[in-house]
């Protein structure tokens, strides 16, 4: 299988030929990861040292232990990885069944529904999330995890219900028409056939939206306060408030890019699959 | 919205079940993004400082204020489409380059997979702050070695239009990946045979790209560049993070002027109307790439 595939694409890629291929994806592959390399490399020298990254042989972990003494940063920690879970699973639960909708009953309810989740997703971040601080701080939400991720929720509704309409569209219906013929109430039909063979698309949205909360900015920066620092906030705080410690934020990138790097490698295949629009 | 139940027994009961498939997310988008929305609305109608929230009516006049504000026309505006055109396109370019070279087994696929996949496991706004190191005008690795092989280097981040090339290079950075990812998709899910067809009738290579992928894969760009042109227009951490839209307020895109409006100089009325008129010109440009976008997918 692998080697028919080899053999037709081998000879229809454009440039094929083999060194420059290799020449050109090395290049790429450093291109790519010079930017993740320095972080690591910055994050591993001393204060002293850290305007010249480049040369000098002093490495230390001590940034690393700074910044987990740290406890803003490691409440920060706490937050983002609460948010970004929390957010993950209201985020699937509401959007399966969204896209679910979408992509198998037809009529007024889901064109409306469609073009008010294209026309939301289309409206800038920027313009809800001004007045949300104050609709926040109205409902008693702001500065909460609450108010944090039931916002992210809302960003991840119109693209994932979008996405989801797309994995349920691949899906022939016939097994839930059977079930509903047996006598399987909709519900039914949705719960216990429909919704197992989504699983692979779960997979991919909930890998997808971590990936998002852990690392959203500008919602953290506008609805977060005293009381639920997130991770990239405080981050970016350690080169302007707190003058440039370039070292301690390399540091809190790095430990913050653990979870999320592992998180992608053990979720890549369901994401590249899912990923098909 | 036409959210009343029909008489008729058997369509009221699909029209229930289509109801409450939804009621969950249609509640969180109305507390959440819908309200929000009308309030800022009404806010660009008034008169709302921050530190003096008279909230008293002032009809246009936000709007006036913000579209007779030569930062907003002559900056940000010009900033905000140039920087859509260059990420997406050169994005867009890159990215459909690696989805080709991607698309073939060879040694070591595993590996270019995973490094390709960084970018979208960084925050947009840590690869900011790093760019901003790479490019220091001091300290910055860039301009160690153009000094080192003798061109010296640059000021980027001080001036307006190194900054803003800055800038795109970390979008496209960060997205040209996610272009990949969606491309080779959409390649691996393409029919084999006209590629077969194609080979026994010996096309070069060039041709079986230009008039076998291109076309085929010709629904899956349009889509990628939709959502990501959408994405593009309100781009706000990279900038902040980057040059906070400096030097002097040279490299603003629309997303951060709004907010500094808002947050910073304190006039949450002009920054609302200011979100307000990129909302309505995004929206216009929605609808136009939803129609031609249903025109893709009919097409195809």
């Amino acid at each position: 299988m692998n080697k028919v595939q080899h053999s037709i694409f081998a000879a229809f890629t454009p440039g094929a030929r083999r060194l420059p291929f290799i020449v050109g994806m090395s290049i790429t592959c450093f291109l790519f990861a010079f930017p993740v390399l320095w972080l690591i490399l910055t994050s591993v020298r001393p204060e002293s040292d850290i305007y010249y990254v480049y040369k000098g042989t002093n490495f230390t972990l001590d940034n690393f232990r700074q910044v987990l003494d740290n406890p803003r940063v490691t409440l920060a920690f706490f937050n983002s990885a609460v948010v970004a879970t929390v957010a993950t699973f209201f985020s699937i639960l509401v959007t399966v069944s969204s896209g679910y909708m979408l992509s198998r009953l037809k009529g007024p309810i889901a064109r409306t529904w469609f073009g008010t989740i294209y026309a939301l997703r289309c409206v800038p971040f920027v313009t809800w999330v001004l007045p949300l601080y104050f609709v926040e701080q109205q409902y008693g939400l702001y500065d909460t995890y609450t108010g944090l991720f039931l916002a992210h929720v809302a960003v991840h509704i119109c693209f994932f219900s979008w996405l989801m309409k797309g994995f349920f569209d691949g899906i022939d219906p016939a097994m839930e028409h059977a079930a509903l013929i047996d006598g399987c109430t909709r519900w039914g039909a949705f719960l216990r056939v429909a919704l197992p063979s989504a699983i692979p698309a779960i997979s991919a949205l909930s890998v997808l939206s971590w990936l998002f909360s852990w690392n959203e900015f500008l919602f953290a920066l506008i609805l977060s306060g005293q009381h639920t620092p997130l991770t990239t906030v405080v981050m970016a705080q350690f080169v302007s408030e707190m003058g440039m410690q370039w070292n301690l934020m390399a540091a809190t990138a790095v430990l913050a890019l653990v979870p999320a790097f592992l998180l992608t490698l053990f979720g890549q295949k369901y994401v590249l699959r899912g990923l098909k629009i | 919205m036409t959210r009343k139940p029909s008489r008729r027994r058997w369509f009221g009961e699909q029209q229930r079940f289509a109801l409450m498939l939804i009621v969950p997310a249609a509640a969180i988008l109305t507390f959440f993004q819908l309200i929000p929305i009308i309030m800022g609305t009404s806010a660009s109608f008034r008169d709302w400082m921050l530190y003096n929230p008279k909230k008293t009516w002032v009809g246009l006049a936000q709007y006036e204020k913000v579209l007779t504000d030569p930062a907003f026309l002559t900056v940000v505006m010009p900033n905000t489409f140039l920087f859509m055109f260059f990420s997406v396109v050169i994005s867009l370019v890159i990215g459909l380059a690696l989805a080709v070279a991607m698309n073939r087994v060879f040694r070591g696929q595993k590996f270019v997979q995973t490094v390709l996949l960084l970018p979208l496991m960084v925050a947009p706004v840590i690869a900011a702050i790093m760019m901003r190191w790479i490019f220091n005008d001091q300290f910055g690795i860039v301009n160690v070695v153009l000094d080192a092989v003798g061109i010296g280097g640059l000021p980027w981040l001080v001036q307006r239009w190194t900054a803003f090339s800055v800038i795109v290079l970390t979008d496209i950075w960060l997205w040209a990946p996610w272009f990949t990812l969606l491309l080779l998709a959409g390649l691996q899910s393409l029919p084999r045979e006209p590629f077969e067809a194609a080979q026994i009738d010996g096309t070069t290579r060039w041709r079986v790209f230009r008039y076998l992928t291109l076309p085929m894969l010709r629904p899956v760009i349009i889509v990628c560049i939709v959502i990501r042109a959408i994405d593009a227009f309100r781009t706000f951490d990279t900038v902040w993070a980057l040059t906070g839209g400096g030097p002097a307020r040279q490299t603003e895109l629309f997303s951060l002027y709004a907010y500094e409006e808002a947050f910073v100089f304190l006039d949450f009325a002009k920054g609302t109307a200011a979100a307000m008129i990129g909302a309505v010109i995004i929206l216009v440009a929605g609808l136009l790439l939803y129609r031609v976008l249903g025109h893709v997918r009919e097409g195809s």
